[in-house]
């Protein structure tokens, strides 16, 4: 999960989310590169005694500043363009989970089976326990499977919210009157927090949201405490 | 369990080159800076020794850092990306070999399997 003064991506929990780790590392390696050659041209520049009053006709310098960003655009391109395809990939999954976005908390909803619905309100700091997490933590969280595809329908049912977990790589809009479908795949079993990621009112930074990945056994486990508890 | 995540956090944070290239956790990228410096110092040294120009010596070793970065960035990503794909066909097997098991798709398996309905067999005398 995220840490204080964090500035890079938390650590990655689902496939999807790895390779975007990796295209960022590429991507960054490149504008490092960039960024040290513009650097040391400035020095370069500052610090000489020549002048030059008369500068005609440079055509090869011209053709490297040309062609070379070009080259390095397509470096660029073509991975980020694989990661966008692989995003998109019909992945058939395994389990189906509606996320409602409302004022000021989440709701799910499993409806593969039974129906199991429950909503999910923040804890108030004040009742935290200790090691929880403040502004983090919900009283229901949102269980699945690990190494499972699972699809998540995001809406909305009054104002706009957005359905963010960024160790999973997923984010969606919650739009009112609108189905959103994501999905994504829990690598490995943990708790995965994310919150609501577009302004909804007084409450947006109040309402997080919280996956817990369990091997399949627990899963059916929590399913069936669930339908037991309705 | 938070403490040793605190622990875990501090050795985590590196150092930032920049401030934005984690050289430390990001793959590959220390490997690319040092052979790039490598290179850097040899490539500009060898200019000087050779032409005594000490400002086309720099820029003959900039030259050398980023070239030589770059394509051991590029050579180690590919590779890793290689066993990455390796790594990811291995877990897959594992976890089918549960599944696959004494069936014929068993890769394990070398000679005809006995589970399942028993097949004719050719007579000996062909």
């Amino acid at each position: 999960m995220a840490h204080p003064s964090q500035l890079g991506f938390q650590d990655a929990a689902s496939p999807v989310m790895e390779e975007l780790l990796h295209f960022h590392d590429h991507a960054l390696m490149i504008v490092f590169l960039i960024s040290t050659l513009v650097l040391y041209i400035i020095v370069a520049m500052v610090t000489t005694k020549l002048t030059n009053m008369f500068l005609l006709d440079s055509q090869e310098i011209e053709i490297i500043w040309t062609i070379l960003p070009a080259i390095i655009l397509i470096l660029i391109a073509l991975p980020s363009l694989r990661i966008l395809y692989l995003m998109d990939e019909i992945n058939n999954p395994h389990l189906t989970v509606k996320a409602i976005g409302h004022q000021w908390y989440w709701s799910y909803e499993y409806t593969d089976y039974q129906e199991i619905a429950f909503d999910s309100y923040m804890v108030p700091t004040q009742d935290l326990a200790p090691g929880q997490f403040r502004l983090l933590e919900v009283d229901h969280r949102m269980v699945v499977p690990t190494e499972a595809p699972v699809r998540v329908l995001v809406t909305a049912e009054d104002v706009l919210h957005s359905w963010a977990v960024p160790s999973l790589g997923v984010k969606m809009d919650a739009v009112p009157g609108r189905l959103n479908q994501t999905a994504f795949i829990a690598s490995r079993p943990g708790v995965f927090y994310g919150q609501c990621s577009e302004i909804c009112g007084a409450n947006h930074s109040f309402m997080p949201i919280v996956v817990e990945a369990v091997p399949l056994k627990y899963f059916q486990d929590w399913s069936t405490l669930m339908l037991e508890d309705a | 369990m938070s403490m040793s995540g605190e622990s875990e956090d501090a050795d985590k944070k590196g150092f930032k080159l920049f401030g934005i290239l984690d050289v430390q956790n990001v793959p590959c990228a220390r490997e690319s800076l040092l052979f790039g410096a490598g290179s850097a110092l040899a490539a500009g040294l060898l200019h000087f020794l050779t032409t005594s120009r000490v400002r086309r010596s720099y820029d003959v070793g900039f030259a050398g850092f980023f070239v030589t970065t770059l394509g051991s960035w590029f050579y180690c990503r590919i590779n890793n990306a290689k066993l990455r794909v390796q790594e990811r066909v291995i877990q897959q097997g594992l976890r089918n070999k549960v599944v696959y098991q004494g069936t014929s798709l068993d890769p394990t398996q070398t000679g005809p399997t006995q589970m399942g309905p028993t097949q004719p067999q050719p007579p000996k005398d062909f």
